[in-house]
């Protein structure tokens, strides 16, 4: 057991911290106080940050050399993940392609997608979504509506989807739609490459309760895709999606990185706070602080532990998803405390100078219980895939899709 | 890094494993309530090499490091062996000076107890009840004396709870403050152990049950209400035994960070334990009310432990003062 960078993991970290200090003039930062940017107000920064990581060998650490990965270790991917932090860049601006698409386009693209898209994508010279939740269709994801119809060499989809976090500013996105409804929900589903900005293709924002637009609706009318930008075989989406958000659940909370502000910020934010308020509310207010840090060290360290059974070459699996319940719980704890510390200022959206960090995040997390999986849904994966308790009765496996529309699939 | 238990120590707990399975039980945990004895007991213990893990070879001991403790006392609390290695590990921190004393600890020949709070009139303490020679702080001095020993009726008789007056006290260090905090934070590391053992017990039986008892014409396992509930006991399971591994270590390699670690295993250890072994009873429905049923034991163990060596609101100030004052790094 040990905490330490091994002499090797020291040397990389210093090239790390000389390659970020080398570029710092061309890398967005976050000021003190600000947790994230907003990629409809700086998205040419954003892409340009990531390019000139890539650029310096810090993106795409684990991905394969021949498509524009380091072919690293997960332990040099987490110290990148670590520095990047400590140097206070914001979260790159393909998070979504680089955990989510290009996973799925690695395990299931044709070799020529992979040449076209991955090196593109970790550059951030195409900015990628993914296109699976809709109206009808979250939680219970198979249950989507979009389709895909063959017509000759080409695809035509038709369809809404809904919460595209980032499709505002996408090049492409992995969307899954329906292209066999007389078989179960499961079985008539498939995968594909879409090009954002072909014909047909509509954006809409959507504000979220915090008043931010980071996801958006996209609208499908008889946009056409190449049957050449399948992934996978025809009905085969299900299997490809479930590489999707496995990844999505490594992803989010996986390894010990921090969903929100990381504990020593938060404790910062104590420090500052505790002396202003009454002494009696500082003892009740220590209390909160010393569960959520007590939260937010219990999911660190068990992230460290998911981290080294990981590099040891173990296969990541559904467990992943008790890292991102354990951490979504120590961020709620984090800013639920952080905010409180506030005293008076805690009911307003922002302190009397402007401050508003604690109050956005109070009002950014009840998302992440819900997106990537919601706390109900991971409850269920854990219970029946690792505690191996018996899954519930389900009616919706075997028939035909068609057949279990509420609006009698005559749409 | 590396946060893994490495190979001696998973040997190590699958041997602790075997052990206890043969020696300790539920069942004992049950008749001791009714006046049986300890199971393994002070002399088992002390034949298989557990209450000298940590103290130095030269003192007839084994000198591992406290995480190997760790190890073989999450074992022990899956089976609510008595008495504990909390005494253990924090008697050898504190006859660190004292080798004679240390080997009568560790081949088991002299019965000791660590006291809380005055000698003159003591906290309840782990062990105490069946203890001959008792340690404790007397004015900052290290003193270790005999005493008079007033059990209180057991909630959980495996340990040994009762409060001490010293009758008689001999000087072991002058200024013993710190080594004092230092014991007591690792005897806090060593019972969050034994707690992490507990629950992961207790989450093991209700998902057992679970798989198997039927209602409604489905196993109750199927129902979510159920399913969530034993979800979060293991991912609770699961934090603790982080914390657990982390504390141990940093007291064996990194002890300034062993106050934060502590209070912090301690604190997790309380509500975690708690929340496992409630847990076992609500999914067991009537049979786990009942006095056979051994899922009272695991919440008699948690609803004790809560309160020993700090309870969950000290520790959470600690670890709340020690973060504010920069204890987690830059
Ligand atoms: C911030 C944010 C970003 C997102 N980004 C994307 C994105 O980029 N791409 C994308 O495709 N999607 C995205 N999503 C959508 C997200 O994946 C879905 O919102 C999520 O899967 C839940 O689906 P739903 O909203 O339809 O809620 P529903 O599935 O209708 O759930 C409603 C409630 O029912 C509960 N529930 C549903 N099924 C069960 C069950 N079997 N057992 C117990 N409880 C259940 C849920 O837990 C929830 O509490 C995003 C969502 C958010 C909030």
């Amino acid at each position: 057991m040990d905490f330490d960078d091994s002499p090797d993991e020291a040397e990389y970290r210093s090239r790390v911290r000389a390659a970020l200090q080398q570029h710092a003039d061309e890398l967005l930062r976050l000021a003190p106080g600000q947790e994230a940017v907003d990629a409809r107000l700086q998205e040419a920064e954003m892409r340009r940050t990531q390019r000139v990581l890539h650029d310096a060998g810090l993106v795409g650490v684990t991905w394969p050399r021949e498509y524009g990965g380091q072919g690293g270790s997960l332990l040099e991917q987490a110290i990148v993940g670590q520095e990047l932090a400590r140097f206070r860049v914001p979260a790159l601006i393909n998070h979504i392609g680089m955990g989510m698409c290009g996973p799925t386009v690695i395990g299931h693209g044709s070799q020529d997608q992979r040449d076209r898209y991955l090196a593109r994508l970790l550059r951030a010279d195409d900015v990628w979504c993914q296109l699976f939740s809709e109206p009808a269709s979250g939680s219970d994801l198979a249950a989507l509506r979009t389709t895909a119809v063959r017509d000759g060499d080409d695809w035509v989809v038709n369809g809404q989807k809904v919460w595209t976090t980032l499709a505002h500013v996408s090049d492409y996105g992995i969307l899954l739609t329906r292209t066999d409804p007389e078989k179960p929900k499961h079985a008539g589903l498939t995968m594909f490459v879409v090009d954002m900005h072909a014909p047909g293709v509509t954006v809409r924002p959507l504000r979220q309760m915090g008043g931010q637009s980071d996801f958006n609706e996209v609208f499908f009318d008889d946009v056409r895709i190449p049957d050449s930008e399948r992934l996978g075989e025809p009905g085969e989406g299900w299997r490809v999606a479930l590489t999707t958000l496995m990844n999505e659940r490594v992803t989010i909370g996986g390894a010990g990185s921090a969903i929100g502000s990381p504990v020593e910020e938060f404790a910062r934010h104590a420090k500052e706070r505790l002396p202003e308020l009454d002494a009696d509310r500082q003892v009740l207010a220590r209390q909160a602080v010393g569960r959520a840090v007590v939260a937010a060290l219990g999911a660190r360290y068990t992230g460290y532990r998911r981290l080294t059974v990981l590099s040891q070459g173990g296969i990541p699996g559904p467990e992943a998803s008790a890292g991102k319940l354990a951490g979504t719980e120590a961020a709620h704890l984090m800013a639920d405390a952080g905010v409180r510390l506030l005293g008076d200022d805690a009911v307003y959206a922002a302190t009397a100078d402007g401050d508003d960090r604690w109050q956005r995040t109070q009002s950014w997390l009840p998302g992440i219980s819900i997106a990537g999986g919601t706390d109900q849904v991971l409850r269920n994966i854990l219970g029946e895939r690792v505690l191996g308790l018996p899954s519930e009765p389900r009616l919706d496996k075997t028939a035909p899709f068609s057949a279990g529309r509420s609006d009698g699939g005559t749409r | 890094m590396n946060f893994d238990l490495d190979d001696d120590q998973h040997a190590f707990a699958a041997g602790a494993r075997d052990f206890f399975r043969g020696s300790a039980s539920p069942a004992a945990a049950r008749a001791g309530l009714e006046g049986g004895a300890l199971e393994p007991g002070r002399k088992s213990l002390a034949d298989i090499g557990f209450l000298g893990i940590t103290v130095p070879e030269s003192a007839g001991g084994s000198g591992r490091p406290l995480l190997d403790l760790a190890v073989v006392a999450e074992q022990g609390g899956a089976v609510l062996a008595g008495p504990s290695l909390v005494t253990a590990a924090r008697a050898a921190v504190l006859l660190a000076d004292a080798p004679d004393l240390a080997a009568q600890l560790a081949d088991g020949s002299t019965a000791f107890a660590v006291l809380d709070g005055s000698v003159e009139g003591s906290a309840p303490s782990v062990d105490a009840a069946d203890a001959t020679l008792f340690l404790g702080l007397d004015g900052g001095a290290l003193v270790v004396g005999e005493g008079e020993v007033v059990p209180g009726r057991p909630l959980d008789a495996t340990r040994g709870l009762a409060s001490v007056r010293l009758t008689s006290r001999r000087v072991l260090a002058e200024d013993a403050g710190e080594l004092w905090a230092r014991a007591r934070q690792v005897g806090a590391v060593v019972m969050a152990a034994e707690d992490l053992g507990g629950a992961d017990r207790c989450v093991q039986l209700g998902v057992a049950y679970a798989q198997e008892r039927e209602a409604f014409g489905r196993r109750i396992g199927s129902y979510q209400a159920i399913k969530h509930l034993l979800v979060d006991a293991w991912v609770g399971v699961e934090q603790l035994r982080s914390l657990v591994w982390w504390a141990a270590w940093a007291a064996d390699c990194n002890p300034a960070e062993l106050p934060l670690a502590a209070s912090a295993a301690k604190a997790c250890a309380a509500t975690t334990f708690e929340r496992a072994a409630s847990t076992l009873i609500q999914v067991h429905g009537g049979i786990g009310f009942t006095w056979e049923h051994d899922a009272h034991l695991f919440w008699r163990r948690a609803k004790v432990d809560r309160l020993l060596l700090g309870d969950e609101a000290e520790h959470l100030d600690a670890v709340a003062r020690l973060a504010v004052s920069g204890a987690l790094g830059a």
